[in-house]
């Protein structure tokens, strides 16, 4: 399919990246994005806040910085008591208060199943807007949330899952990828892409692919949910954890002494999950301890980029 | 033999409807059918998680687990720990991309066969150091890479100098191990029984 373009485009629909730039002047270029989705969690305030986090987290996938926003919405309002819609649209517009955005309008359609989020536009320089298929050979990959997200929701809807972990998943979907996005614009950053739908290894491998490198991932490094591996183990691991599993096979070799459990983990889709960073070696310490004294604990270095050009990723 | 028909269900339902079922009578064998492949897999996940021996089959367009209790194997703790943490640990450290001196080609290919006869050490192996000129086997272009991959993947842990990377300007061509320090070097050696130079 032919896509309308014009030589402002700087990352468009052909290069499929977390979000599309666009050139106004030689010092600033915009950063669009749109996400929405049917609830994740029962509580509509939460719901609102992670659909938020989630739509605002492409823009600072690319470095950028998001300004304003609109709001999606669908909704039963002859079936369901509008104070849930109330609570789901609070629940957005508190998050994005917290991230410095404001909110300019949006459109509602009646719709039998509920459906949220944002679309989201920022500013970046356009020299400085990060791609996610850039990977550069030495550079270590930092993440900056922890893993398991699809499976302890699985989980929770299973009702097997603790009020207290229920909440404390929430929380990490909520939590803004902003900070992280602030200080790694001090770091010589190669590419960076945020972990959702296809998990981790999905995501890494939208990187591999086409970069001419490898990547060697310590599966002992990643930073997991705890309650992820004993939920996997039994089984809760949602459908979407099998297909990213299905179509990224070819290129991943995982070491006989990963544990299943956490295999599972890796493929599972994450909502609103961490910022995937592609650093300088000589930098990466750096910035996991910058990270971490910027209150991001779970942030810790899981990989590193090696030049070999079978864009294989090997999981030890 | 318990069956439980959880066909038209979405995850996590079927692994639920199993749950259940297995609690209400306690059976030894059951036989689940599925309709994607995903609820298989995790049905067999959470049947062994609950001791019972699995096995796959497909059935026309249907999914099956059969899983069937086994007291003696699954219930009781594995003993298989117990033997691997008697095996001796052994670390080889090599500092040079050679083996002896007189003639370099003759040197490197004792080092390529040395390398590749290591395997011969099983479980034992516990840790693969390069230091100094040793770092080039792990650099691209090393006639070994395949083979140290290969050891890799089994488990083996490797570990490169940083500094001496860093020193021959190397540290964009390392393609294996874990870029390492001192402190990790002289800790393994603490750690395992026996160092082997080279």
């Amino acid at each position: 399919m032919a896509f309308p373009s014009d030589e402002n485009v700087i990352i468009g629909l052909d290069r499929a990246d977390d979000a599309g730039v666009y050139k106004l002047s030689d010092d600033l270029a915009l950063i669009q994005t749109v996400d929405f989705f049917t609830p994740i969690v029962d509580d509509p305030y939460w719901f609102g806040q992670i659909a938020a986090a989630n739509a605002l987290s492409d823009v600072y996938a690319m470095g950028g910085t998001p300004k304003t926003a609109m709001n999606l919405v669908a909704f039963p309002a002859r079936e369901m008591d509008l104070s849930i819609l109330r609570q789901i649209i609070q629940g957005g517009i508190d998050k994005l208060k917290e991230a410095e955005v404001v909110l300019l309008g949006g459109h509602s359609v009646e719709d039998k199943e509920i459906k949220y989020g944002l679309s989201v536009t920022g500013i970046i320089h356009p020299a400085r807007a990060l791609a996610k298929k850039s990977l550069r050979p030495g550079d270590r990959l930092v993440l900056t949330k922890p893993l398991g997200t699809g499976i302890v929701n699985t989980a929770v809807k299973a009702a097997m899952a603790s009020e207290q972990l229920a909440e404390k998943v929430a929380r990490l979907m909520a939590a803004l990828n902003r900070d992280a996005a602030r200080i790694m614009a001090d770091f010589d950053i190669s590419a960076c892409t945020d972990v959702t739908g296809f998990g981790l290894l999905g995501h890494l491998a939208e990187m591999v692919c086409g970069s001419n490198t490898s990547v060697r991932l310590e599966s002992g490094q990643v930073p997991v949910m705890a309650e992820a591996l004993e939920f996997a183990s039994m089984g809760l691991i949602p459908a979407g954890a099998y297909k990213n599993k299905e179509f990224r096979e070819k290129m991943i070799v995982v070491s006989k002494t990963v544990p299943r459990a956490l295999q599972d983990v890796l493929f599972d889709p994450q909502t609103s999950g961490g910022l995937l960073i592609s650093v300088n070696q000589i930098q990466a310490a750096g910035l996991v301890a910058a990270l971490k004294a910027g209150g991001i604990d779970d942030a810790v270095q899981i990989a590193e980029i090696i030049d070999s050009p079978e864009e294989q990723i090997w999981v030890i | 033999m318990k069956e439980i028909d959880a066909r038209g269900l979405a995850c996590p339902a079927p692994v639920l409807q199993t749950k259940a079922a297995i609690q209400e009578d306690n059976p030894c064998n059951v036989r689940v059918v599925l309709d994607h492949a995903a609820s298989q897999q995790n049905v067999q996940r959470f049947l062994e998680s609950q001791g019972f021996q699995t096995a796959l089959e497909q059935d026309g367009s249907d999914f099956v687990v059969i899983g069937t209790c086994d007291s003696t194997s699954s219930i009781q703790p594995q003993p298989a720990p117990t033997p691997s943490s008697d095996a001796k640990k052994i670390m080889v450290m090599c500092a040079t991309d050679r083996i002896g001196y007189g003639d370099d080609a003759l040197g490197l290919k004792l080092m390529v066969n040395f390398l590749r006869t290591l395997k011969e050490m099983g479980e034992e192996l516990w840790r693969l150091v390069f230091v100094n000129n040793g770092v080039k086997l792990a650099i691209e272009g090393s006639e070994v890479l395949e083979d140290l991959k290969a050891y890799e993947l089994a488990g083996l842990k490797i570990l490169v100098c940083g500094t001496c990377l860093d020193h021959f300007d190397l540290l964009e061509k390392k393609q294996i191990g874990e870029t390492t320090n001192m402190l990790d070097i002289v800790t393994a050696m603490q750690l395992c029984d026996k160092v082997i130079n080279i």
